[in-house]
């Protein structure tokens, strides 16, 4: 039960903070708030990562989509949001690269008789 | 799936894991409950999807690209070797078309954890 | 340890491990449908031209109930009323391909003059440019029914890519697409050999995976999923997104290698475009 609560309340926090962040989103002073440009730090970095496997034909399907929806929750003032599909993106964008790195040299599969 | 019904299903899992302890006090944390979260994250095409390539009892349309999953305590030393092989299947054979869950992220921690508790009862 | 490696090296070379890696397209070929004979051996090699349908018995039987009526069949005369109709210029198709309609044989081909791999569909804009029209999509839309109608006429010719000698580019531009056929991609990190080689005849869920051999002789192909007729890279690109990676440009370098490499792993077979799908 008490764990019902806990949640509950949790929920109306995030509700709370979300709106408190379009508000701070919605004013002018967005280049000054630094939550904001960390948030954007965070997707630039996630779109370098991007590049990167993109640069060795490794980009996976859906990061180009998680950093669009980023920016968008960025735009809205979640930051919580943003924050987490740049984290996602990035580690997507370093899982790729290092999957087409590690096959640099085609290895023919075994069950191929030459 | 609506948050109200979302907080229902972990009011209700909530319930049902307190009555569990109730009778048995001395269950560890990968009880039944956990057993059938993994069921439904094996089950789901865009979580486990492990019917793509393996038969299970109780599921539909499988695969059979890879052996049937049963008599898992028989195969697997225990459940750390069988998470190895779900984790990444290509450190023991390179060439398995096994996708590497946990190294590619492609289920949480979480959700791997309850998908070898359900393979491991199989 | 630097000579350790060596050793390493040159003991996988008398392996045969690094030797398949660079092997000549004429072993590859030999390799690649042995496989397939030795996997399903009382399927004859022409029979691959029908795809899946060669090596599953029940499907096969709804797909030639489906072919009684070819649902690719409209497709094919739309195809014929732009390869005969003027363009703005007074020109048509025919002055870009002289030997036309039946031309699909020839592609893709090595150009030499610009280095790089042209495929049938690519030809098909260049020839629409250079006569002032727009070029057309790749994936969907009226490409589909100019290369039904092609592809048509063309049935009974064999797949004969060539690589010719005297460009080592073409070599590379083949070898680049035989790479990308064997490479793991996207998250589920599937290569293309992986369904179509490795598990051809499993099962992925209720599906057979076909195999790799025959498979580029039936395009463009009128698919029951798409509910219409799409080119090959438009099935490539939707190959690729299974597997959650994030798909190449049609008609661009890595699809149009791709191409060169897999039908010249189907040197020999039949072309019978358009085909029908699932």
């Amino acid at each position: 039960m008490q764990n019902k609560l806990i949640g509950y309340v949790m929920i109306l926090a995030v509700l709370l903070f979300g709106g408190l962040g379009t508000v701070q989103a919605a004013g002018a002073a967005k280049a000054s708030n630094p939550e904001a440009a960390k948030v954007e730090k965070m997707i630039a970095v996630a779109d370098k990562a991007r590049k990167r496997a993109a640069s060795v034909e490794g980009e996976w399907r859906d990061v180009g989509k998680m950093l669009k929806k980023a920016k968008a929750a960025l735009a809205k003032g979640d930051y919580k949001t943003a924050k987490k599909l740049a984290a996602k993106a990035k580690s997507q964008g370093e899982m790729g690269y290092k999957q087409a790195v590690a096959q640099k040299d085609l290895k023919m599969p075994s069950y191929l008789k030459y | 799936m609506t948050i109200s019904t979302k907080l229902l299903g972990m009011a209700s899992a909530g319930v049902l894991l307190a009555g569990q302890l109730a009778l048995a006090p001395v269950a560890s944390a990968a009880g039944p409950s956990m057993t059938e979260e993994g069921k439904k994250l094996a089950f789901s095409r865009k979580k486990g999807n492990c019917l793509a390539c393996h038969a299970i009892a109780g599921g539909q349309a499988a695969g059979n690209i890879a052996p049937p999953l049963g008599a898992m305590q028989s195969r697997f030393k225990n459940k750390a070797e069988l998470k190895a092989q779900i984790m990444d299947a290509t450190v023991k054979n390179p060439e398995s078309s096994m996708p590497p869950f946990g190294r590619h992220k492609i289920l949480s921690g979480a959700e791997i954890d309850k998908v070898v508790e359900f393979v491991w009862s199989l | 340890m630097k000579h350790l490696l060596k050793k390493i090296a040159m003991l996988a070379v008398a392996g045969g491990i690094a030797a398949s890696a660079q092997a000549s397209p004429e072993a590859d070929l030999e390799a690649f449908q042995k496989f397939f004979k030795k996997r399903f051996a009382s399927v004859a090699t022409e029979e691959y031209v029908n795809g899946v349908y060669a090596i599953d018995p029940i499907g096969r039987e709804n797909w030639e109930a489906i072919e009684e009526f070819p649902p690719y069949e409209p497709f094919i005369d739309d195809g014929q009323a732009m390869w005969e109709k003027p363009f703005a210029n007074g020109k048509t198709y025919k002055d870009c391909f002289a030997d036309g309609p039946a031309i699909a044989g020839i592609y893709p081909l090595w150009d030499k003059k610009n280095g790089m791999v042209i495929t049938l569909a690519l030809a098909l804009n260049k020839c629409r440019e250079a006569n002032g029209e727009k070029p057309l999509k790749y994936k969907k839309g009226p490409i589909n029914d100019i290369l039904s109608y092609l592809a048509y006429e063309s049935r009974g010719l064999k797949t004969n890519v060539i690589i010719p000698k005297d460009d080592p580019r073409a070599l590379e531009a083949y070898e680049k697409g035989k790479k990308f056929y064997y490479t793991r991609r996207g998250q589920l990190n599937f290569s293309c050999a992986n369904c179509h080689l490795q598990n051809a005849g499993m099962n992925i869920r209720a599906d057979t995976l076909s195999p790799a051999l025959g498979h580029t002789t039936h395009f463009p192909v009128y698919r029951s999923k798409w509910g219409t007729v799409g080119t090959l890279h438009r099935r490539f690109t939707g190959c690729n997104k299974q597997v959650r990676a994030k798909p190449f440009k049609a008609q661009g370098e890595q699809y149009r290698n791709l191409e060169y490499f897999l039908t010249y792993m189907s040197n020999g077979l039949e072309l019978n475009g358009p085909g029908a799908r699932k």
